[in-house]
């Protein structure tokens, strides 16, 4: 009787822990594990003794993180939070926006392909390298960017972007946008392709202009993969760190400070391991909540 | 069939033995030398060439002045070694893992001398060798319990602004003596056509700004107001210091230096005489098209100029430990030091290398510095090191773009220098 009940059990059950099982193992060794350890390190001192929310109190009374003294219309530093939400607020239309312009004009083309490739060549360059492209494409001497604004008689812009506290962040959003668009545009552009040809053709029938028919059929068909996008762009918006670090180290005067990178320079440079777990817990908690929203869309849409 | 796959097998076994003496690894190298003795026997003998890994901050042309002196080394002491590029700032991140795993990256690793100092325990003792040189050196390093664990190498030093002679000719133009010639230049610099500013300022991380400051403090105040910085004796925001920002630097910023420019795009643009001066170490005489067609002056009347070296150690998880050992005695010898100094770039930090070694505008270097009172007043931001040092950089950067906001950035490089 008891026998049966066992085999009914590893019927039910072991199949599942052979497959899942290694993985878990994984997830729970290489990143549960460092997760809660990082959060548990954000609540102590140096010497490991319980200091309640002192770290986080620290980290969020530091100018550097959160410092409205000069916001609009005063330029940056407004303290890395507020970067970040700006880089979102700015980086997130554009790139999304863009991704699914260029995905709609290249839909049918011709050397779309062609077009497709070259925009993307941004996501598979390495981020480091697009930083120091960002810092050249921004640069007095060197850079398309101010060139074109002293083309264009705005002289005030013909400058160094990166080297202005007012125009280095607007600089460093700019640049990511061209980096991050080819993303958006990709998946758009697949999934572009997999909306039935009929539906466009009844629409026609029932005399739905070009306009109508993108409104009725191409935006709501496009609903779930823009969640993606959002969530996945938001996620790169807020771990950000490569591209700031190559063009500007968060310069100039912490103009370009993000979570990220203060956290990296709170670790290794001032060694001030909880600060920068307080942060690192600060990020994780941002990314859940889109992480929390994404699933939670996920499974309505489904 | 089942023949011709056990024909193969012996085939295949054969040849697996032979494949590992036909290609030796290359972490070791295999000498095999066979030696006829007078009696009619052969005998093998086998001789491990290590091959040593060393790591330095040099690149592009600094690298190729320095791979001489490693040339020399692998023929003279019959090593094999490999280079490779890690900066300090790169290295600290690095190492400390590597060494809790009881690993190293490399044999002989340049580094800063503090941080050596802080990781003797995962350093090989060089005090036996360190004595044999070390009444030869301008430079001592600083004893740790009687120990010795870095060795000084060669001389970097930051000696003010430089200019082509060849520029300074055409424009009837003279190294300033004194602070109103100083601005005097500036504005015939400024008024010569095709040129955007007078000084083109370097532009990294920022290091080459806080460069400029430095030079300023120390031009202004004297070597001693910057070791009173670096020990914490003096803040930022003391009226003295301030005094040299707001009436020395801050004046010339937006009217005769240009905005921070990546240092290495930089010197492109100041040798085609976009500009007239730039501020740089005296590496940059091996990064110019014509070396002798190069001057420097410093800020006048200027009593010190930062300079340094770099410090080599030996890791204590090194293979290698005699042979390293052997490559640093070579390095930091007469003959390896007169070597690295003939190629310019850098100079020597021994006593007895004589300047006829160096190239024209090292030599003409070595022999003004001869009259500097302090060669080699300590790096400031290098000294604090940490967090402070990329806050000084990028403060400085602040400072270049917006002069208005120099209280500020006072008050916020006292706010976060570090407690002594």
């Amino acid at each position: 009787m008891r026998g049966g009940r066992i085999r009914r059990w590893m019927r039910r059950w072991g199949a599942f822990l052979a497959f899942t099982g290694p993985a878990l193992l994984l997830i729970a060794g290489l990143i549960i594990r460092p997760a809660v350890e990082t959060i548990a390190l954000s609540f102590t001192d140096k010497r490991g003794a319980f200091v309640g929310l002192r770290n986080f109190a620290e980290v969020l009374s530091d100018p550097e993180t959160f410092n409205l003294t000069g916001f609009p219309p005063g330029p940056p530093p407004w303290g890395s939070l507020v970067h970040n939400a700006v880089w979102i607020l700015l980086h997130l239309p554009l790139t999304v926006g863009l991704g699914l312009l260029l995905a709609v004009l290249l839909e049918r083309a011709r050397g779309a392909t062609l077009i497709q490739s070259i925009i993307f060549l941004g996501m598979v360059t390495p981020m480091i390298v697009g930083g120091v492209i960002v810092r050249f494409l921004f640069d007095e001497n060197a850079g398309i960017l101010p060139a074109l604004m002293r083309a264009i008689g705005l002289t005030a812009l013909g400058r160094s972007w990166t080297a202005y506290p007012e125009t280095a962040l607007l600089a460093l959003i700019l640049g990511s946008v061209w980096l991050w668009t080819g993303f958006s545009m990709i998946l758009y552009s697949a999934r572009l392709s997999t909306i039935p040809r009929d539906y466009y053709e009844a629409a026609a029938v029932d005399g739905a202009g070009p306009l109508q028919q993108f409104w009725y059929i191409t935006l709501p068909s496009l609903r779930p993969v823009t969640t993606v996008i959002v969530a996945m762009t938001i996620l790169w918006e807020l771990k950000i760190f490569d591209l700031v670090y190559t063009a500007t180290l968060g310069g100039p005067g912490g103009a370009t400070m993000v979570l990220a990178l203060q956290m990296y320079l709170y670790a290794f440079q001032a060694l001030a391991f909880p600060q920068a777990a307080a942060v690192a817990t600060l990020l994780t908690l941002l990314t859940l909540i889109v992480g929390l929203w994404f699933v939670r869309t996920m499974r309505s849409a489904e | 069939m089942k023949r011709i796959g056990s024909a193969w097998i012996p085939l295949m076994l054969l040849l697996g033995a032979c494949v590992p003496a036909a290609t030796p690894t290359p972490e070791r190298i295999v000498e095999t030398r066979v030696v006829e003795k007078p009696v009619e026997k052969t005998v093998e003998v086998t001789k491990v060439i290590p091959t040593l890994t060393v790591i330095g901050p040099w690149a592009g042309a600094e690298m190729d002045q320095f791979v001489p002196v490693l040339k020399a080394a692998k023929q003279k002491l019959g090593l094999q070694i490999r280079y490779r590029i890690y900066r300090a700032e790169d290295l600290a991140k690095v190492l400390p893992p590597q060494f809790e795993a009881k690993q190293a990256p490399g044999d002989v690793i340049f580094m800063w001398e503090w941080w050596i100092r802080e990781n003797k325990d995962h350093a090989v003792d060089l005090t036996d060798l360190w004595q044999k040189e070390a009444g030869a050196f301008v430079l001592q390093p600083t004893p740790v319990d009687g120990r010795i664990y870095a060795v000084p190498y060669v001389l970097w030093v930051k000696p003010g602004f430089w200019y082509k002679k060849s520029f300074f000719q055409k424009h009837n133009l003279q190294p300033p003596t004194t602070w109103e010639e100083f601005l005097a230049l500036l504005d015939k610099i400024a008024a010569i056509p095709g040129i955007k500013k007078p000084i083109i300022t370097g532009d990294g991380v920022g290091w080459p700004v806080g460069d400029i400051a430095e030079h300023f403090l120390i031009a202004f105040g004297g070597p001693a107001l910057q070791q009173d910085l670096i020990a914490g004796k003096v803040k930022f925001t003391d009226p003295k210091i301030r005094a040299i920002f707001a009436e020395r630097l801050v004046p010339l910023l937006g009217k005769y230096f240009s905005d921070p420019v990546e240092w290495t795009q930089a010197i492109d643009l100041w040798w085609n005489e976009e500009y007239g001066l730039f501020f740089m170490g005296n590496w940059l005489t091996g990064m110019v098209k014509d070396p002798n067609d190069l001057g420097v002056f410093p800020l006048p009347g200027t009593r010190g100029v930062v300079g340094g070296t770099d410090w080599a150690f030996i890791p204590k998880y090194s293979e290698h430990v005699e042979a390293a050992k052997q490559l640093i005695a070579f390095m930091i010898s007469k003959e390896g030091m007169v070597l690295r100094a003939q190629q310019g770039g850098k100079l020597a930090s021994r006593k007895d290398v004589s300047p006829e070694v160096y190239p024209p505008a090292d030599r003409a270097l070595a022999e003004a510095l001869a009259k500097v009172e302090q060669p080699t007043v300590p790096d400031l931001d290098d000294a604090v090191g940490g967090k402070w040092q990329s806050l000084f950089w990028d403060q400085m950067k602040l400072l270049w773009v917006r002069p208005q906001m120099l209280d500020n950035v006072l008050r916020r490089l006292d706010a976060e220098f570090p407690a002594r």
